[in-house]
Formats: structure tokens, sequence, C-alpha cells
């Protein structure tokens, strides 16, 4: 019924139409179509006239221009005109209506052609009348397409912003009637006015939701019948989508990296999907409601090439996109934040899999490094933390470590020029570091299983597993076996060898065992066991030595203690019987293998005349036990706890160093000393001594007075208790190191390498600086000090020299002055 | 005022006293081990011979072992003898 109502419709359109048509043409189908009109009878005699008159072929290429002028001179411009209204007269709703009323318009102007042409094609498929031509498909191809050209060229503005306020609003009413009114709404930043519909934000009484959604399927229904949906209504879809996505990803994932946000976008994506259908629902079937599949699954899971799978994957895509390009400006504070900020990377994971910017965030994340990390503004320890999380963070990100290696060689490179980096290392295997206690964890958790495991990766893991190496990689000879993703290794990997962290960690362990004097070494025996799974043995073996040293001594000194015990009551009784005796001196000492400890500091001290006989004693009675060997005091180290006995108070058990209780000790016997008279008897320097004297100052002990007199303090009032407080001590004191500083350590140590120079050059007259270098590491790669010695530092030290006029280079090649 | 030390904490290193600081066949330090050894000390102790040359045990013992004719010091080839 329908298709013959339109057919007559359509006739008489057409009919109408070639009153402006081109007058040969027009004048044959004038005479046909008044008679046509009204029934198919009548038409098809009419076209059998025109076929006789050979014109049948003209037919559809005839309705076809007609159709073109048409729209050229009357419904086009009506279309435009009845969009065009002053828009600050209408209100929004309003726009709404006057947009659907326009397109009805188009579509009551344009589909009795479109209704010709399909009845035309209909017949030329059939041959009715004798009939030939392209047919149904072709004909309307070509009306649609002549459409579009006509009426879509160059839309005013006008269209797309009446498009994209009307979407907005069907947009947000959708959200608002799927119950995600919060954030839907944010499009016309709706900041709910009291009893406003969340949907079209007019006041409840005059919600228009419903009419809009009616709006939205009668527009879609049109814009498909003329093939328009595309077209029209994709940019102002893509601009809304975009816009809306940034904007939610904006407000809810910015700075949160606590939160996986990829359920809650998919989520959200089917409810924006939802709204689609509704914009694309007449030419999808089927697709209406919103799916629930995630849109990957979804994606491949369907049939190709729907227009809702187009925009499933597109906003995914979007997605993915819009998310990986903020993150990777985030990607920084991600990494600082690491492992609270795990969901973040594990969303970032997934969507850079899905867009290729890699590439980007490297380059943003490296210059990231560089410009808020690796300056001199930072602390070593900071930066060392943070590369830490880096290296846990980018190992979950990329697992075949190719972003990590590339991302931080900035701050390997940067690391390798901070002097204190092999300490704060060092501090942090051993957990002292204060906020680190990561490499300590890192330490522990090392099982030499694992370790074994990724030197031999290649067996271990399935060949079907392998993957190539990303195309970012760097290609060094290493491969992407050797890419590891330990962090201890990674961080000892930064120097290229290990003997420095081993050196500093013997430093480290010297000062310990120096400072505790407790014997406690179940601490430093773990670490050790753990540096020694991951270092080796043998590198570990001076530490060993130094950790039985204490063990030794302390069985040494419970030997000597209970020898002094034993004979300790004659001689003690003997001198005075009267008066208790003064109590022997409780010496205890700390053996050590010289050979085996890094190098102490050699400092003089001259202990009181008590303590010097006590240690005399205690190496009388070494000398006993050990045949043959004797013991080589360190006066200055070591540590002493001490009560000091004042008229009116007594502070008990001080912890000092030697140098503060030899000085204390002294006057005890005299109560003022000067500063000369003092650095005489101790034979230690007078600023050291006044450094020194700052501690008892502070425990108000002692008092400064007029010409470098110190003297004892006996009553203390709360005047010069006020006045001590501010005294501080000298902050060196506590950080002072027992142990050699590592430059003056590297100081000697080249002294040594510049014996072996001189003999080697006396020897063979000249020699190349890679003669030398190989040479050295070939005769002083022996013992405890680190040989470890790079040609451009040899090549430095050699210059040095040169300049010292104590080596002559000529052409590359050095050799001895003559003069020598 | 009166001061009492509690208990004082020294520190010291231990040497052989020997006449020398290296041994003649290692020539590692005395205070050392020799190569073969991973403690100094009491594990790898210092042996005096009568011409009042000292090695490290270890060594002078595994050059004794190498002599096939007579045992003589590798220091003043005077015929070795353990100094009691």
């Amino acid at each position: 019924m329908e298709e013959e109502l339109m057919e007559s419709d359509s006739v008489e359109m057409s009919g109408s139409g070639t009153r402006s048509g081109p007058p040969p043409l027009s004048s044959l189908l004038c005479k046909v179509d008044p008679g046509s009109c009204g029934s198919e009878r009548r038409v098809s005699e009419s076209l059998s006239a025109l076929r006789a008159s050979g014109l049948g072929r003209h037919l559809g290429p005839w309705l076809l221009s007609t159709l073109q002028m048409r729209l050229a001179t009357a419904v086009a411009p009506e279309f435009w005109a009845g969009l065009d209204q002053p828009e600050n007269d209408l209100e929004e709703r309003d726009r709404a209506r006057v947009l659907l009323l326009a397109f009805h318009t188009l579509l009551e102007k344009l589909e009795p052609f479109i209704g010709g042409l399909e009845m035309l094609g209909r017949w030329q498929e059939e041959g009715r009348c004798g009939l030939t031509g392209p047919g149904t498909r072709a004909l309307r191809d070509r009306a649609f397409t002549i459409i579009r050209a006509r009426l879509l060229f160059s839309p005013p503005a006008v269209l797309q912003r009446r498009v994209l306020e009307f979407y907005s609003r069907t947009f947000s009413v959708h959200m608002s009637q799927e119950g995600q009114a919060g954030d839907a709404g944010a499009e016309d930043g709706g900041p709910d006015d009291g009893g406003a519909c969340p949907g079209c934000v007019a006041p409840v009484g005059r919600c228009w939701c419903q009419e809009a959604l009616g709006q939205l399927q009668e527009l879609s229904g049109i814009l498909s019948r003329l093939q328009l949906l595309e077209p029209v209504s994709s940019e102002a879809v893509t601009s809304i989508m975009h816009t809306l996505l940034e904007q939610r990803m904006e407000q809810h994932c910015r700075g949160e990296y606590e939160r996986s946000f990829l359920l809650d976008f998919q989520e959200w994506l089917e409810l924006v999907l939802g709204w689609l259908a509704r914009v694309f629902a007449s030419t999808e079937e089927g697709v209406g409601t919103p799916q629930v599949t995630t849109p990957a699954r979804g994606a491949s899971g369907q049939a190709p090439g729907s227009l809702l799978q187009q925009w499933r994957r597109h906003m995914h895509q979007f997605f993915c996109r819009v998310y990986v390009n903020m993150r990777i400006e985030e990607l920084f504070s991600i990494i600082r934040d690491f492992p609270e900020s795990k969901p973040a990377i594990e969303d970032l994971k997934f969507c850079l899999e899905r867009t290729n910017q890699r590439q980007q965030l490297l380059t943003s994340l490296k210059s990231a490094f560089e410009s808020r990390l690796l300056h001199p503004g930072v602390h070593t320890s900071d930066i060392l933390t943070v590369y830490i999380s880096a290296i846990k963070a980018l190992r979950d990100l990329d697992p075949s470590m190719v972003i990590l290696q590339v991302a931080c060689q900035p701050i390997r490179k940067y690391l390798r020029t901070r002097e204190d980096t092999v300490r704060q290392i060092v501090a942090g295997l051993t957990g002292d570091a204060e906020g680190c206690i990561d490499l300590a964890n890192e330490l522990s958790r090392a099982d030499p299983v694992t370790l074994e495991m990724q030197d031999s990766e290649d067996e271990g893991s399935d060949p079907e597993d392998w993957l190539p190496d990303p195309t970012d990689a760097v290609k060094d000879k290493t491969g992407s076996k050797r890419r590891s993703s330990d962090i201890i290794s990674l961080l000892v990997s930064i120097y290229g060898s290990k003997e420095i962290f081993i050196d500093e960690y013997r430093t480290v362990l010297a000062h310990r065992l120096l400072h505790q004097l407790n014997y406690n070494t179940a601490r430093e025996i773990r670490n050790v066991e753990l540096l020694k799974l991951r270092f080796g043995e043998s590198h570990m073996h001076y530490c060993e030595v130094m950790l039985k040293d204490v063990a030794d001594s302390r069985r040494i000194n419970a030997n000597i203690r209970e020898e002094e015990s034993r004979q300790g009551a004659g001689p003690g009784g003997e001198e005075e019987q009267q008066t208790p005796p003064p109590p022997p001196l409780a010496l205890s000492a700390m053996i050590f293998s010289s050979e085996f400890w890094p190098q102490l500091k050699e400092e003089k001290l001259e202990l009181p005349p008590l303590v010097s006989q006590a240690m005399e004693a205690y190496t009388h009675r070494y000398e006993k036990l050990k045949a043959m060997r004797t013991l080589s005091w360190k006066p200055h180290l070591g540590s002493v706890t001490l009560d000091v006995e004042l008229e009116d108070r007594v502070l008990t058990n001080l912890t000092v160093s030697p140098i503060h209780a030899a000085i204390i000790l002294h006057f005890q016997d005299k109560s003022s000393w000067s500063l000369e008279e003092l650095s005489a008897r101790l034979g230690v320097s007078k600023e050291t001594v006044h450094r020194k004297l700052a501690l008892w100052q502070q425990h108000g002990v002692l008092r400064e007075e007029a010409g470098g007199q110190y003297s004892v303090l006996e009553t203390g009032s709360s005047r010069e208790r006020l006045e001590r407080s501010i005294l501080l001590l000298d902050s060196d004191e506590e950080g002072d190191s027992n142990t050699a500083t590592q430059s003056e350590q590297r100081e000697e140590k080249l002294q040594l390498f510049w014996a072996y120079i001189q003999a080697m050059l006396t020897n063979l007259e000249c020699m190349t600086l890679e003669r030398i270098h190989s040479m050295l590491r070939m005769f002083v790669a022996t013992g405890p000090v680190v040989t470890e010695m790079d040609v451009n530092e040899l090549e430095a030290f050699l210059q040095r020299k040169v300049r010292e006029h104590q080596l002559m280079v000529s052409l590359g090649v050095y050799r001895l002055p003559k003069a020598n | 005022m009166k001061v009492q030390v509690k208990q004082w904490n020294g520190v010291a290193s231990w040497l052989w006293v020997a006449n020398d600081d290296n041994c003649g066949i290692c020539r590692m330090s005395f205070n050392g081990c020799c190569p073969d050894c991973k403690v100094p000390g009491d594990d790898c102790p210092l042996v005096w011979g009568q011409c009042s040359h000292c090695f490290h045990m270890h060594c002078i013992l595994k050059w004794l072992n190498s002599q096939q004719v007579q045992q003589q010091c590798p220091m003043c080839r005077q015929e070795w003898k353990f100094k009691e």
C-alpha cells in the first residue's frame, strides 16, 4: 500500500519537477506525467510512450538532474533558511524543534525523488516496459551522492552548531537517564540549580527529556533515510565524545594513581555507546541495547563493519590515547609514588599496548628525569629512591625492560658523576639509609636461584614465549638476554664493577664495627652472607675476616679478663689496704687484622698514664696468649663509658670518644688547663683539642675562661646551663669517620700506581697509555685495594704527572724525563 | 671533680713480631696470610728457622717438601731447622 502511495507521489513530484527541467525532455514528459497521476498503469503507458520515442534510457539521468536542480534552487536554500533563524530569540528547546523541522521539510521535499528513483530502478531491474538501466541501488547511490554533495559541500557553521547542541543535549539526557547524571551533565557545566532536571537543565515542570529523546530518534530516522547520518552527525558526535572523555579523564584520573580506571571507563563507554546506539539507531538493527562485553572483546567478536562497532573501537582507541597522553605527562609522579601507583602503571601498560606512543613516553620521561631529578638540588639518596621506584615501575610497565634501560640512562650517567652515590647505595644495602629501606629488602629478598635464572634465561624459558625486542631497544652487544631487572645488579652496574661497592661496604662495615664495639655482629653477618650471594664468596672474603676478628677479639677479651681476675686480687691489695683500691681500668679491645681492614686514619693521641698502662698490661697478656704476636694500639679509636662526678651533680654513663675521655681525665688531676698545655699533653693539635672541648662545655663540665684557660665547673648554675645550650657540638663530631676518606685512599692508590709506572718506564723506556693500563691491571690486580681504574682516569693521572714534569709525553708515548 | 671510667673500649691491630714485613716465599705480608689461606693469624702462623728467617708456616712447609736433597732455608741456604 505504502509503496503505491509513494509511487504516485513521486510521479507527481517528478511531474512538477519537469517544469523547471530542460525544454526538450520536459516537454515530452509533461505530456505523459499529468495523465499518469494516481495509477501505475498510466505511468507504465507513459513510459511505453517514452520508450517508443527512444527516450527510455534518458529517464534515469533526467530524474537525477531534476533532483540536482531542485536541490540547488529550492530545497537547499529553504533548508538553510529554516535552520538559520536568529538563535538568541529561541530557547534551546525551540532550536531543537527548528532543527528537526528543517530536516523534516528536507525529507518531505526529497522523499518523492527518492521514491521515484526507487520505482524507476525497480522497473529497470524488472525490465518492465522495456526499461533498462543501472538498477535501484545504483540510482539511489547516485541520488544520495547528489544530495550530500549539494547540501553538505560547504555547509554553513550553523548546522554543525545546532547538531552539536542537540546531540550534547540528548547525550546528557541519555546519560542522566542511565543514572550518570553527575558526570555526564558536565558538558553544560551543570552545578545542579535546585529543581532542574539533570538531563535537560530545565525546571522540573518543563522537562523535555522525553521530547528530546523522541526528537533524537526522529532525526536519526530522517538522516538515515537520507543517508546523511554519517556526514551530518559524525563530526558532532566525535567532538562531543572527545570533549567529554577528556573532561572526564581530567576530572577523575589526573593525579589519582592509586585506582584503576579501566573498568570505570569501560562502563562509562558502554553508556556512551548506548547513546550512540540511539543516534545511529535506525541504521543499526539489534545493537540498540548497550552490550556488556568489553570493547576489546566486543570488537573482535562481532560482525565487522557495523557502524556501532567502528564507534566502539574508535572510542576505545581514543580513550587509550588520551589516557596514555595524560599518564605520560604524569609518569614522573607516578614513578615517584610507585608502589602506591601500581594501578596507574597497569592501566598505562594496557593502554600503551594499544597506542603507538612508546617513543613519546620515552622522550617525555627522559626529559622529566632530567629537569626534575638530575640537578644539584636533589639529594643523592632521593635520586636513588626515584631510580629504584623507576626500576620497579618500569619493570611492570614494560617486561622487556627496554623502556627502563633507555629512560634511565640519564639517571645512571648522572649518578656516576655524584661522589656519594656508592656510599648511599651501600648504606641502602645495609639498611643504614634513612628513608630508603627498599634496597635492604631487595637484598634480603635475593635468593640465589632467581639470580641463577637470570643468567641462564635462554634455557629456562620456553622458546614459544620468545618475543622480539621492541624497536626502540638500544642495540648493544649485551642483548635482551642480559637486560636485567634486578635492582641491585642495576645499581651496582652503574659503575660497571662491583669492587667499588665491596670496598665501600668494607669501609662502612669497619666504621660500624669500630663504633658499636659490643661485638654484636649478627646483623653484619647476615648482611655479609646476603652480599656473598650477590657478589660471590671471594669478593666478600675480607669482610668475613673482619667479622671473624670481632669474634676473636671477644674471645681474647674474655680470656684476658679471666686472667686479670685471677691475678688481680694480689697486686691490688698490696698497694693500699686501708682505702679501697682504685678499680683497675676496665679495658677491652677490638683486635683487628690490619691487612684485611680498610686503612684507618692514623691520628696521634697521648693517653693518660692510667690508660696507657692498662693498655700495656693488656698487650702483655696478649703476647702471652699469642706467641710472637703483639698489639699496636690505635689510641684515638674506640669508645669510653664514664661517669663524671661534680660537687652538685653526677653525669652518668656518658659514652665518649677516647680523646674526650683523655681530656676530662686530665682535668681530674688539675682543674684548670690552657689550650696549649692540653695540646702538648695530648699530642694533638690545638684546633682539635678546642673542638673536642666543646663536648664538655656543652655538658656543662668545663668552662672557657679568659686567656684560653679552661676550668671545671664544679657547681652548675642555671644561667650557665642556659648559656651552654647555645654552644653546639661541632657537627663533624658525630660523622667523624675512622677510616680514611675515599679520596685519600684513592690518592694513595695512585701513588702506588706511580711506583709501578716508574718502574715499568725505567725498564721499557717508553709505553703507550693502553700498554700502561693493561700492565697495571696485570700487576696491581691483587690485594684489597680496588684496582678499578679506567683508561681515562689513568690518562688524567699521567697528564698531571706530565704537568709536574715527572713524565714526558710525545705522540701518545710516555717516557721518563732523562734527567731523572 | 671525679671521673670514673667504667669501660674503655680500645682498638688495636695485632702483628707478628718479625724482622721483616713480608714472607720471603710468597711475598705476602706476614700480617696477612699465605696465598692458600683465607684467614690470617692463628690459621696461618709464622715459623722461625734457626737461621732467624721466618716464613708463613704453609709456605716453608711447601718449600721444604719440594726439596729432594737437602732442606735449606730459601733465604740463606743454611740447613733449615725449626727454631724451638
